[in-house]
């Protein structure tokens, strides 16, 4: 014993004789890493090393450089730690409650990082010990619980939210992290909740308590029961719903403001690269400069809201700008010690102000529409994953939206009128045609809150076809059209929207499937993706009553088919020869084909009238309006056939088609969040500066 | 109280002072013992006969009317009334110290009655003295007539007939000099129906303001009575008060009996005097001051909601004030504010106004609204209301998104749809508990407004029993769909042969093999006839947003707001209306309301179908108020510049071809309305009558909006806007050509209305003639305007002569521009006379 000690001594002596700044701190935790109880001979051991400046480095690197056989040996210490750690956050000494908070992280991702390949249990047995884990998370749990809900400094509630984050993140994938079943058991979500709903608190922590609900939502999502999932599907206090829907705003609008700006520096750029661009034709470069990193973690936290809580669809589309109610006057805080996790968390003045601010420039907006811009600029440019997965789940979000009636009254509301800029690539004839006006933001300035969906679509049908297609973003974006019109239908709203766009766009999409097929066809099964355009049209021509806005609407309808029917020819032709040919496509291709009858019983109709037309009265080329009267006067000989279920739906459901790509999706938000959470030196001297004048 | 001797053989006065603990009790309180139920009276004399009748054996004192306050008391007689006045006055004045002292004795010997502690029932007394004042008057007055045959007995004949009602009580109040009648019409006030007096109350109020002494003091008793009762009327009260007074010069304003008053009303002293004894004698907040129906209501409210209702009332006033929650909410939760809820309603609603008038553009106008609005809601429901409205009712939310800004140049007036929950009585009912926005799915399933306790226990039990939500399908519940479905009104009620049957349900029939067939044709027309039978819609305009909200059909809004709304489910739920202006004096507007209405009333007295439709009209300050818009109505301006048709083919394109029912329907309204607004534009001289004064409505009426220029005030550009009233050839296209019968349909009816109202004439001189007094209004202007408008009933022609005269004026109207036919009108008159 007196010769460990010695040695140890010795140790010391020498090594501080070399590096004469080592600290205390670090001499203790390698009295923790040795075999001995630390506090056998220091009985204040645990109460000074909690008094000390926790060395974060240090610690984690020690822990990670222990080998398997180093662990077992010092297994005993480390429950030591683990358990004064969980001890000290419920004392009175703020200080000391920091640096446990800290240490614990430590502890955590220490141990993680060292065992990688090791199961869960066995980090568990490590840190606490199996007989105790129980007990001990329980208790660290508790007291996390009472720090968030209690009304301590901000800071410490902020570094409990980091502590959970570093927490819940350990494990790339999310699932496997065994430590979130103590998490399941002891719930922290009423605290988290909490956090939400209470302004001063929302505004600085709302961020990470947001993100961390998404990813605890995402625990063994498929496998087992979440308590959270079921716990966040019926939450209906409205402060809360409003608190987070608040907090996802702002999120998203940030994005869309950096987004805003960027392109707005760039502008110069742009309009000087318009000749060479012109000649390239070469857009892609210009537009990556754009890119700003897509926030993935609330975007997948506003599709949990979306798709579990069905009150939130209330809060998705209530106008801002809102204030709480109990809002008490919030100082701005003194230099917030939190760093952002992912893309700077929103400026929030917006959410302070207890008056409107008079500003005429201030835009009434509400969530769904900050998120219908926010999409706007996501879907433009799917050519990374990154960006292509935040198409694929504002898609997704989106058929959520489209299937809920609440949200559909909303949009299909008279009265919903915004100024949304929704943005689209610059395409290339825009870029010849347009001349000067390059810079093509696409502003239908004062509109309905429909019209922005559905032109959202078309754009995205339009400018997608290239030679690697995204089928899954069309198939899902044709089915929040097809969801929308059923909506109509049902319900009877005629809305004065310009149809004709949609048309020719999904007649566009048809062609360009044909004479992709071949490329197409290797890669995907296009004929269901057909087979939803034609029905598509199938419900303009069978239930157009329902929910065109005028007559002539609809003899516009049978303008454009008419118009445009070699595309419908060709695609009779294609589907007639794919399905009568043996091949994996028979099936699918032969429901297309009679899904075509009524589009070919109208052409086939059509067409000879308007050539006698021509004849009769010797025009060569018809214009509109007298094709349109031939169409007028010849409805009646017409007969079309009624199709079953063209107004019904799948509805949406995660499982399990969207299995494999949400648990991608949390493995990527976890990676992020694990890489940005930081409780770097810079935020320990802030709080210890804070707390020095508190205690 | 001395030695008031008026009449030695009745005198209640003499009574009063030999058992001052008595009467004098009864008669100082009488009229501040408002709502009590007749039943509750009954109850109290079965409690205590013997009190009771000895109460009644005194005699009714129905002629004493004495405020607590203590300014003075009133003895009616036809013949000593002048001098008991100024007897009594002086006392007053002289013991007005001693006196307070005792009213508070009085008030002592009250609570000092054993009324069997019963909290809701305020001390007996004063019970039985409720019933007074009617049949008390008419009792005693009847005895005097026995004993007296004054000079005046005429007079008090008239005054005591059934005839005589409140359009003759205020004229004799502004037309006697007489101080003894009018404190005898001053205590008559008590006996009519509170909806007769409060359609005068604008004349009262002035009179008060403006005229001589006497007239104040025969007034105020009633007032400040009425005041006590309801906190409705005490509102109203200070807002005209404020209104009329702003004429005057600022330094006499200060000072005037109508700021008094006014300041006195806003004081929230007058407050029931039930409640200014329970205070000492109960624990506050346990029950609100006036209770008539505890325990009579089936109502199942108990003391604990009561106790939440006031909370939920201080909670706005203190958020309508946006302070924190201040320290002293303990003190102040004694008494709820009895005003200040409703004032600080008003006063966002204005103050909305007021930022929206800064900014630019219509658009900017109509979100930064939509945004304040939905703020307001926060504060929702309340102990607020709408002045505007017919029943009782609290305020619970206001459907911000529906909210629309109307057309003004530089002030921004707006319209705000407001839900609200009928109740028996907005003071005394509990306000509504709050349900949230998101609420809006669980609640409307459920028939009931789920009780909050309730929905907090199971919230917290249904942690447990929710199930796992894997599976999507439970997650996504399929509801919706049936929500869907349930919801659905079936709008396509005409036209339903099978296909389009077919159409609407969506085919699920999968059983069915046999394809099914569908003409195109039909199709398409399904889709027209739709469209014609569907009301046309507006298209949306940012620059006219008020167009397409206005064209929406009442009921169809009514409905597509009820569904979105979270109380939509409740039984009580109701829609309103307000245009809330800005900047706007709306007294000229009040005036002529006043006058649509007596001469609306005449004409259904005489059977005369013409139609009119008054709105109603809130005068808050001599700048600010609120309009009950006129339902499914558009202004011509904006059917013809939507529809670009002509006015009789926009009633073809909305009603029907010539022979239709419902185009000849829509005309006839179009006719009587025509005619009853030209004779009121004529009678009046409503000037600055444009297409967009003149609203349509659905069924086809005309409803002329505007009274900014009427009677000596006109538009100083239009200056030769000279003709009677505005007929353009459109609207006589509408009737149906000069020489259709429906023409002559509506010059007759224009005869039938002149006569009808020249027979009443004074009833509408007088609504004016008493608003003159003191008015700086530009309808005042100049000496002649009464005078003028008396002429304009031609008291002296004969039927003939009027006949002609209706002639003329048509005539000229229709070639208004050409102006010589209105010299030729003016000789006509001028001829005759």
């Amino acid at each position: 014993m007196a010769q460990v000690e010695k040695k140890a001594g010795l140790l010391r002596r020498s090594s501080s004789s070399k590096k004469p700044l080592t600290e205390k701190v670090v001499l203790m935790y390698d009295e923790i890493f040795g075999v001995e109880d630390p506090a056998k001979n220091k009985p204040r051991f645990w109460e000074e090393l909690f008094l000390m400046k926790v060395n974060l480095e240090y610690l984690e690197g020690k822990l990670e450089s222990l080998d398997g056989d180093e662990v077992t040996k010092i297994r005993d210490n480390i429950n030591r730690l683990f358990q004064h750690c969980v001890q000290t956050l419920s004392e009175e000494h703020q200080i000391k409650v920091v640096n446990a908070l800290q240490t614990l992280c430590a502890l955590f991702r220490g141990v993680h990082q060292k065992n990688k390949s090791t199961s869960g249990f066995d980090i568990i047995n490590v840190l606490m010990g199996f007989d105790k884990a129980e007990q001990r998370m329980k208790e660290l749990m508790e007291s996390l619980d009472a720090l968030l809900c209690g009304d301590g400094s901000e800071s410490l509630k902020s570094l409990c939210l980091k502590l959970l984050l570093c927490l819940v993140t350990v494990t790339d994938n999310i699932s496997q992290n065994t430590l979130l079943e103590y998490i399941m058991i002891n719930s922290i979500f009423e605290a988290v909740l909490q956090v939400l709903s209470v302004a001063p608190c929302r505004t600085q922590h709302g961020y990470d308590a947001v993100v961390l609900l998404a990813l605890l939502v995402n625990y063994r999502k498929y496998e087992s029961v979440n308590p959270y999932i079921a716990k966040l599907s019926i939450v209906d206090d409205e402060n809360t719903l409003n608190g987070l829907g608040m907090v996802i705003s702002q999120a998203l609008s940030e994005y869309n403001r950096q987004y805003k700006d960027k392109e707005e520096e760039n502008q110069g750029g742009f309009f000087s690269a318009f000749t060479s661009m012109v000649g390239s034709m070469f857009i892609a470069d210009a537009e990556e400069k754009l890119s700003v990193q897509t926030n993935e973690a609330i975007l997948l936290a506003l599709y949990e809201a979306v798709h579990l809580n069905r009150n939130f669809i209330a809060v998705l589309v209530q106008s801002h700008p809102e204030v709480d109610i109990a809002s008490t006057p919030t100082t701005p805080v003194p230099a917030t010690p939190t760093t952002p996790l992912g893309t700077t968390p929103p400026s929030l003045d917006l959410m302070n102000s207890a008056e409107l601010p008079l500003d005429p420039n201030l835009q009434t907006s509400n969530l769904l529409i900050t998120f219908l811009k926010y999409s706007s600029i996501v879907m433009q440019d799917t050519k990374d994953e990154h960006r292509l997965n935040s198409a694929r789940l504002c898609l997704i979000i989106l058929t959520c939206i489209a299937e809920d009636q609440y949200a559909n009254a909303f949009l299909h509301d008279d009265n919903m009128n915004f100024r949304v800029n929704l943005h689209r690539m610059v395409r290339m004839e825009q870029v010849l045609s347009a001349g000067t006006s390059l810079h093509v933001q696409w502003s239908e300035p004062y509109s309905h809150a429909l019209f922005f969906l559905t032109d959202l679509m078309v754009e995205f049908i339009v400018s997608h076809m290239m030679k690697d297609f995204p089928m899954d973003l069309y198939m899902r974006c044709v089915h929040v059209i097809h969801k929308l019109i059923c909506y109509q239908k049902k319900c009877r709203v005629r809305l004065h929207y310009t149809w004709q766009d949609l048309w020719s766009a999904l007649i566009n999409l048809l062609k360009f499937l044909l004479s992709n097929e071949t490329t197409l066809l290797s890669k995907h099964n296009i004929f269901p993706l057909m087979l939803l355009v034609v029905n598509l049209f199938n419900m303009f021509i069978t239930y157009g009553d329902t929910f065109l806005p005028t007559p002539s609407s609809y003899d516009a309808l049978y303008y454009e088919i008419v118009r445009m029917h070699q595309v419908f020819d060709n695609l009779y032709c294609m589907v007639l020869r794919v399905s009568t040919n043996a091949g994996q496509w028979k099936e699918s291709a032969s429901k297309v084909t009679q899904a075509l009858v009524n589009v070919r019983a109208i052409i086939n109709h059509f067409n000879p009238k308007i050539e006698s037309y021509a004849a009769v009265n010797h025009i060569s080329q018809l214009s509109e309006d007298q094709v349109l009267e031939v169409v007028r006067s010849n409805y009646d000989t017409l007969t079309l056939k009624l199709q079953d279920g063209l107004d019904q739906y799948e509805r949406y459901s995660e499982q399990p088609k969207e299995v494999t790509f949400f648990k991608d999706l949390a493995r990527s938000i976890s990676l992020n969040v694990r890489r940005n959470v930081s409780l770097n030196a810079l935020s320990q001297d802030v709080l210890l500066k804070e707390f020095s004048t508190i205690s | 109280m001395g030695d008031v001797d008026v009449e030695p053989s009745l005198n209640q006065v003499e009574e009063h002072q030999q058992s001052p603990s008595g009467s004098s009790t009864s008669s100082l309180s009488s009229p501040s013992s408002p709502s009590v139920s007749l039943q509750q009276v009954q109850q109290q004399q079965s409690l205590s006969p013997g009190s009771s009748d000895s109460a009644r054996g005194v005699s009714p004192p129905l002629d004493i009317i004495s405020e607590g306050v203590g300014e003075l008391s009133i003895v009616i007689d036809p013949e000593m009334a002048k001098k008991a006045c100024q007897e009594v006055l002086q006392k007053v004045k002289l013991l007005k110290g001693e006196k307070s002292a005792e009213s508070g004795m009085t008030n002592g010997t009250v609570h000092v009655e054993p009324v069997g502690g019963g909290e809701g029932k305020p001390p007996k007394i004063r019970e039985e003295e409720e019933e007074d004042p009617l049949p008390g008057t008419v009792k005693s007055a009847r005895r005097r007539q026995k004993y007296n045959s004054s000079k005046q007995s005429w007079l008090l004949r008239l005054f005591e007939s059934k005839l005589f009602d409140v359009s003759m009580a205020i004229s004799y109040l502004y037309n006697s000099k007489e101080p003894g009648v009018q404190a005898y019409i001053g205590n008559r006030l008590f006996s009519f129906r509170h909806e007769e007096v409060d359609f005068y109350l604008p004349q009262l109020l002035n009179m008060y303001i403006h005229m001589d002494e006497d007239v104040g003091d025969a007034i105020k008793p009633y007032v400040v009575h009425r005041c006590r009762q309801s906190i409705n009327f005490s509102l109203q009260c200070a807002w005209l008060l404020g209104a009329y007074s702003s004429d005057m010069h600022i330094s006499t304003q200060r000072h005037s009996r109508g700021t008094k008053l006014r300041k006195l009303i806003l004081s929230d002293e007058l407050k029931p005097a039930s409640q200014r004894v329970r205070r000492e004698l109960a624990p506050p907040l346990c029950m609100p001051p006036v209770l008539p129906e505890h325990g009579l209501s089936p109502s199942k409210r108990t003391h604990q909601r009561s106790k939440s209702d006031a909370t939920v009332s201080i909670s706005l006033s203190s958020n309508l004030k946006r302070t924190a929650s201040n320290p002293k909410v303990e003190s102040s939760q004694d008494e709820p504010a009895r005003l200040t809820p409703q004032r600080e309603f008003i006063k966002s609603l204005m103050g909305i106004g007021k930022r929206l008038a800064t900014l630019p553009t219509k658009e900017q106008k109509t979100q930064r609204l939509i945004s304040e609005l939905s703020l307001l809601n926060h504060k929702l429901p309340a102990r607020v209301w709408l002045p505007t409205a017919a029943f009782d009712h609290h305020v619970v939310r206001v459907p911000h998104t529906q909210a629309v800004v109307l057309n003004s140049k530089d002030k921004a007036p707006y319209l705000i749809y407001v839900e609200v929950l009928e109740c028996d009585n907005f003071e005394t009912s509990n306000v509504p508990v709050r349900i949230p926005e998101t609420r809006i799915r669980s609640t409307r399933s459920v028939e009931n407004l789920p009780d909050c306790g309730i929905t907090a226990d199971q919230r917290a039990s249904s942690f447990s029993t929710v199930p796992n939500y894997d599976n999507d399908d439970e997650a996504w519940s399929v509801d919706d769909i049936v929500e869907l479905q349930v919801e659905l009104p079936e709008v396509h009620t005409n036209s339903c042969d099978n296909i389009s049957q077919f159409s609407v349900d969506s085919i699920t029939s999968q059983e069915s093999k046999e394809p099914v067939f569908i003409a195109a044709g039909d199709i398409r027309r399904r889709l027209s006839e739709q469209l014609a039978h569907t009301p046309t819609t507006f298209r949306r305009d940012p620059e006219d947003p008020s167009a397409v909200a206005l064209k929406e059909p009442w009921q169809e809004k009514v409905r597509r707001i009820r569904e979105a709304s979270p109380y939509g489910h409740l039984h009580n739920w109701r829609l309103l209306s307000v245009i809330v202006k800005c900047g706007d004096d709306l007294r000229q507007e009040l005036l002529a309301y006043q006058v649509l209405c007596q001469l609306q009333f005449i004409w259904e007295q005489e059977r005369v179908p013409l139609w009119i439709k008054p709105y109603k009209i809130l005068v808050i300050s001599s700048d600010s108020g609120m309009i009950e818009p006129v339902v499914n109505a558009v202004s011509i301006h904006q059917v013809k510049k939507q529809s670009q048709l002509s006015l009789l083919d926009y009633f073809l394109q909305e009603h029907g071809s010539y022979t239709t029912e419902a185009f000849l329907s829509a005309q006839r309204n179009f006719v009587r309305s025509c005619a009853g607004y030209s004779l009121i534009c004529y009678l009046l001289q409503v000037k600055d009558r444009h297409n967009g004064n003149i609203l349509l409505d659905s069924e086809g009426h005309i409803i002329h909006i505007d009274f900014g220029f009427i009677l000596s005030s006109s538009p100083r550009n239009l200056g030769f806007e000279t003709s009677a009233f505005k007929l353009t050839s459109e609207f006589v296209d509408v009737m149906g050509g000069q020489d259709g019968d429906m023409f002559n349909y509506y010059k007759m009816l224009m005869l039938q209305g002149l006569i009808a109202a020249r027979k009443h004439m004074e009833k509408v001189i007088q609504i004016v003639e008493i608003m003159q007094q003191g008015s700086q209004l530009p309808c005042f202007h100049g000496s002649s305007t009464i005078r003028n408008l008396k002429e304009r009933f031609h008291m002296n022609l004969t039927e003939e002569q009027l006949q002609m005269l209706v002639e003329q004026m048509v005539e000229g109207s229709m070639r208004s521009l050409t102006t010589k036919l209105y010299d030729g009108f003016q000789y006509l008159t001028n001829g005759i006379m």
